[in-house]
């Protein structure tokens, strides 16, 4: 080696080359599909928002920022955003509720364990559209087994139509939605349970504590940045839900229900306003990064703490 | 002293009744969907768990209905294509990213925006992306942006299955003389065998269950979706629901065989993804 000095150099730069074109050809295909993906419809979108166009002929012409305007004050965008937004952030905090509740309850039993994991799975994997034939088979006034069991006891004279009643139709669909998606707030609230260390929560009962104020001052603490991230991954999920909106009440009652990606299918699809849904969806966007950012910066905070 | 270690009786009493509670929530409206698959429709308006006088005929009467065996068909197909679409690209990535650090900032935060972005942003693009392209309404078509779509989930669940492999095993690999793709593919592979079935099976379930693309690139028999085809029991003035129920039970049941086959993979590739 010490002879050849120049041959191990190009032994060595070949081995650099070789990597790198490793490091290329492995992660080339998959910056190609997020291109396709998500960089070129960004690039797009943003030229149609500010264009005439509707679905058959784009580009009809330079219209400036007035989809933008007509998004803002001439559609039912901006009422379709607060209600996707309050939906994003209210429903994952009941389903992480529910869920770390019954993680904690499976913790502490261990039996039959891979029945109850089948019943908690089933949800989780039914397809939305499923979900949403399902809950209207449950909610419907004519035949719904609610409605059934309420007149049975007593309790209504009437069959109650939950999607077509101003205050119940969000509340049908969040219920809809704690149940496709509070298994997996289970399923992730009972691995970060096991992975809490035993010896602290034993030196606290050693010390005397209950076991409920050794969960509220101990464990969970200590599980708060894991659930925080846990949260964030719901609320991002919430941002995007459509299917079960479409099935159970196309936005309806009036606009009762009308979030914004629905908002958004409705107008590229139905109204064929592309123009106009590329200028909704560009403020869409905006308003998730805005949601998100501050339980991102939070989470950051509170990892770092640790 | 051992009093106050244990929980009180009426502790474990609501939480037992909390279990329960939250079980007969979870079976309920699968149960009560496969009940009203067997109801006549006067027994439908009943609304009572079990049917009165058991029918089978919805099954045969759904499937002259809308092509469900068809459509099934279709799902299965764009699901698998998908997944292998997906595998084939986000393997290599997530081990280049990992192992060698290749993009080793880049690449996490470009998945991580590209997931955060609501689907419905991609679908105008797509839209006239696949008519140039002549895929529309075919299952290629839908299965390439679904393989796409499912970019980050995988790259997010294969990164910590490939960061539980030791560094020192690929540079034994290495050292011997073995080429960062054969290392990939006869040292690695086998090794996190468990992480890609999981993200294969996850990746092949939110195609399978995927509804917003499929609506808007399959339209014809040749590709559509049961997903799809479940919508359009919604747009008629009657909806036979016996019918709905067995069309959407028959439609689930590929996902409940794999839920039930694979769930120590499913659960552990949606534990380890998130988690770690």
């Amino acid at each position: 080696m010490a002879v050849f000095p120049s041959a191990s150099a190009t032994r060595s730069d070949r081995g650099v080359n070789l990597r790198k074109r490793a490091e290329w050809g492995m992660t080339l295909p998959l910056m190609l599909g997020l291109a396709i993906f998500a960089g070129y419809p960004l690039v797009y979108l943003v030229l149609l928002a500010f264009s005439r166009s509707d679905l058959g002929q784009q580009f009809q012409g330079f219209v400036g920022f007035d989809n933008f305007d007509w998004a803002l004050t001439g559609t039912d965008f901006p009422g379709s955003v607060g209600n996707a937004i309050l939906f994003a952030l209210i429903v994952p905090l009941i389903q992480l509720a529910l869920g770390l509740y019954l993680a904690v309850v499976l913790n502490k039993i261990m039996r039959g364990g891979r029945l109850l994991r089948t019943i908690v799975l089933l949800p989780l994997m039914t397809p939305p559209v499923m979900v949403g034939v399902a809950w209207k088979l449950i909610l419907n006034p004519s035949g719904g087994w609610l409605n059934g069991v309420l007149l049975r006891w007593g309790v209504i004279d009437a069959p109650v139509s939950f999607f077509g009643n101003d205050m119940l139709a969000f509340p049908a669909i969040m219920a809809a939605d704690t149940w496709q998606w509070t298994p997996l707030i289970v399923i992730l609230c009972f691995a970060i349970l096991q992975g809490v260390p035993h010896d602290v929560e034993e030196a606290a009962a050693l010390d005397g504590a209950y076991p409920k104020r050794i969960f509220w001052t101990v464990t969970l603490p200590m599980i708060a940045p894991a659930l925080l991230s846990v949260y964030l991954l719901r609320v991002i999920m919430a941002l995007k839900t459509f299917d079960l909106v479409y099935t159970l009440t196309f936005g309806g009652p009036g606009n009762a229900t009308n979030i914004a990606t629905f908002e958004i299918w409705k107008t590229a699809l139905r109204e064929f306003d592309v123009g106009l849904a590329s200028a909704q969806t560009l403020l869409f966007a905006l308003t998730v990064s805005v949601v998100t950012l501050p339980i991102v910066l939070l989470l950051n905070h509170l990892e770092k703490r640790r | 002293m051992s009093t106050l270690l244990h929980d009180t009786n009426t502790d474990r009493l609501i939480r037992m009744a909390f279990l329960a509670a939250m079980l007969i929530f979870f079976a309920l409206p699968i149960v009560y969907l496969f009940s009203t698959s067997f109801k006549t429709p006067d027994d439908v308006l009943q609304g009572r768990l079990l049917p009165d006088a058991a029918t089978l005929k919805n099954y045969p009467n759904a499937f002259a209905h809308i092509p469900v065996a068809r459509m099934i068909g279709n799902s299965v197909a764009v699901a698998l294509l998908s997944g292998i679409i997906t595998l084939v690209i986000a393997v290599p990535a997530t081990y280049a990213t990992i192992k060698l650090g290749a993009f080793h900032r880049t690449v996490p935060n470009i998945t991580l925006a590209s997931y955060a972005a609501p689907p419905i942003i991609a679908l105008v693009p797509l839209f006239y992306l696949l008519q140039t392209a002549h895929l529309m309404d075919s299952i290629p078509g839908l299965a390439l942006v679904h393989g796409l779509m499912n970019l980050p989930v995988a790259f997010w669940l294969l990164k910590s299955f490939v960061n539980d492999v030791p560094a020192e095993i690929d540079e034994a690999a290495w050292i011997d003389g073995a080429g960062y793709w054969h290392t990939l593919f006869s040292v690695i592979l086998p090794l996190i065998f468990p992480g890609i079935l999981a993200t294969a099976l996850i990746c092949i379930i939110l195609s399978y269950n995927e509804f917003l693309f499929a609506s808007a690139l399959t339209f014809s028999d040749t590709s559509r979706t049961i997903t799809v085809g479940m919508s359009l029991f919604q747009g008629e003035r009657l909806v036979n629901f016996g019918q709905m129920a067995a069309a959407s039970f028959v439609g689930m049941m590929p996902i409940y065989l794999i839920a039930f086959f694979f769930q120590k993979y499913l659960v552990g590739g949606l534990t380890q993804g998130s988690i770690k």
